[in-house]
């Protein structure tokens, strides 16, 4: 192929720029009358590019016409090395989705310390069983590793709670408590208090509060209350602490 | 209570006595575990009995059952039973099969453990 | 039912990565510390390696038990789309169970000092459960747990 019909049928093809440079790469190579590995190594690049250039549809158009100017075109070599370039690309994109699916989840549920040995995990967008196991294992690693002591989870932005999902919760709820945690829910709407009685789903390990402020305020006076026992046993056990095991005296 | 009998060392803080586990509980250790501790309920007089599991790795059904009978167990000899420091993915594994560790009051660590054993 | 019974209870041992027999008490912490190493080895978060270990320690004991003798087989699958999964086997020649779905229940114990939770709370710890048993010829239970893809 010389110089001059390639670039009449880069013309034609209405390449910009980018797109012509492909073409004049993978032209050539194509009827150079190179087959086998050798053809597929020259034509993979630029055909990769112009994949990604111009997408499947607007490729197979063009190829087409390629098809009918040049007749020794090697169509059926090309075939199978776009059919792998295709799921290559496939491939990418589902690793793509895959690792945003990850980083949507890590932003979906922050893990706040809101208040001295208080955690706030504000949920949002709606949960299947990876992401609720997800979220589960990385609240119980921090609860764990801060010694928390109240955990408030805010359920506002959650669209549906249903019994796979209430169960998700229920789990979870008694995981934390397990840490020694306290648990406060806050954020249920009266559609999905409707729906959690009528499917028998209640959440009574918990304390829940009427909104996120009310919940804090729980939570705080629950932190304070461990504080002021803790002192009075301190104390309690500065005036009688001889091991003789007497009761304890309330200060 | 020989030295032999004794599965795990146990430590007298006050009147409390700390079973710190740092063995991997099976099925005979902790039944082994259970008469120990009944044991040293009865000998030493204590209030409550503090068990720490930070070092265990797998509570199965049948360990948290003889965990939950040794508390029951201690309850009715007038002795509180506390256990702390359980790792979360046991935590996670229990809540999952639907295991609460009945009789047992659940701690943070030690010193909200004693502070259970004081409160009212 | 029967058939699959024998089918399981007759996969050879050598199609799989670990194959515990359980004889003695000490053998459900032998099972236990297996099926964690191969979890940890495929990469399972922690919280799924106790989860698997949680499982096998009870399908071991399940063997100890009401069978006294089996095996606890273990294999790891490197599917391509769902990710690396862990199968685990437990067979018995043992009395077999009548009411498959009645021993399911929450609750259900045959043995005196049991919590009764076992095969229910297994169910709930894996991805798959399936559990074929004939009075006579004895039992097999098969679970699944696959790696998270994150």
């Amino acid at each position: 192929m010389d110089n001059s019909r390639l670039e009449m049928l880069v013309e034609e093809l209405g390449a910009s720029e980018q797109e012509g440079k492909l073409w004049r790469k993978l032209l050539p190579g194509a009827v150079s009358g190179a087959t086998g590995n050798n053809l597929r190594e020259t034509l993979r690049e630029p055909l990769l590019g112009l994949l990604q250039e111009l997408g499947e549809t607007a490729l197979g158009a063009k190829l087409k016409l390629v098809i009918e100017r040049v007749p020794t075109f090697p169509t059926a070599e090309l075939l199978p090395l776009v059919l792998e370039l295709c799921g290559e690309l496939r491939h990418d994109s589902e690793q793509a989705v895959r690792e945003l699916k990850h980083m949507l989840s890590e932003l979906a549920t922050p893990i706040i310390r809101i208040w001295t040995d208080v955690l706030l995990v504000p949920l949002i967008g709606s949960l299947d069983s990876d992401r609720a196991q997800v979220m589960s294992e990385r609240l119980l690693e921090r609860a764990s590793a801060t010694r928390a002591k109240v955990v408030v989870v805010d359920v506002t932005g959650v669209p549906m709670i249903d019994t796979l999902v209430g169960g998700f919760f229920i789990e979870m709820f008694s995981a934390v408590k397990l840490l020694g945690a306290e648990v406060i829910l806050t954020g249920i709407k009266p559609e999905i208090a409707h729906t959690l009685v009528k499917l028998g789903v209640d959440f009574r390990m918990v304390a829940i509060a009427r909104d996120l402020e009310d919940a804090l305020r729980r939570a705080i006076a629950m932190v304070e209350e461990e504080r002021r026992q803790q002192r009075q046993i301190t104390w309690g056990r500065g005036s009688n602490f001889s091991g003789e095991g007497g009761e304890h005296n309330d200060l | 209570m020989t030295f032999k009998e004794r599965v795990v060392p146990t430590i007298r803080v006050g009147d409390c006595l700390l079973v710190p586990i740092q063995i991997d509980l099976d099925d005979k250790t902790v039944e082994q575990l259970q008469a120990q501790l009944l044991a040293e309920i009865q000998e030493q007089r204590v209030r409550a009995i503090i068990l720490d599991v930070r070092m265990v790795e797998v509570i199965d059904s049948y360990i948290s059952y003889t965990l939950s009978e040794t508390a029951a167990m201690a309850r009715l000899m007038g002795c509180r039973a506390v256990i702390c420091g359980i790792r979360p993915p046991v935590a996670l594994t229990l809540a999952q099969m639907g295991i609460e560790l009945q009789g047992f009051l659940v701690a943070r660590d030690l010193e909200h453990a004693l502070n259970l054993v004081y409160s009212p | 039912m029967a058939r699959k019974v024998r089918e399981l209870l007759d996969i050879p041992a050598d199609e799989f990565d670990v194959v515990v027999r359980i004889v003695r008490e000490e053998d459900i912490a032998v099972a236990r510390q297996m099926a964690k190493q191969l979890a940890q080895g495929l990469g399972f978060s922690l919280a799924d390696v106790t989860k698997v270990a949680t499982a096998v320690s009870e399908l071991a004991r399940n063997i100890y038990r009401y069978a006294q003798t089996g095996k606890i087989m273990i294999r790891k699958r490197l599917e391509e789309n769902g990710g690396p999964t862990i199968q685990v086997v437990a067979v018995d020649h043992g009395p077999g169970i009548e009411d498959v779905d009645l021993v399911l229940t929450k609750g259900y114990t045959t043995y005196e000092r049991s919590l009764g939770i076992g095969l229910s709370g297994i169910r709930r710890l894996v991805d798959s459960f399936e559990i074929v048993s004939e009075v006579g010829t004895g039992t097999a239970v098969v679970v699944e747990k696959r790696r998270r893809k994150f």
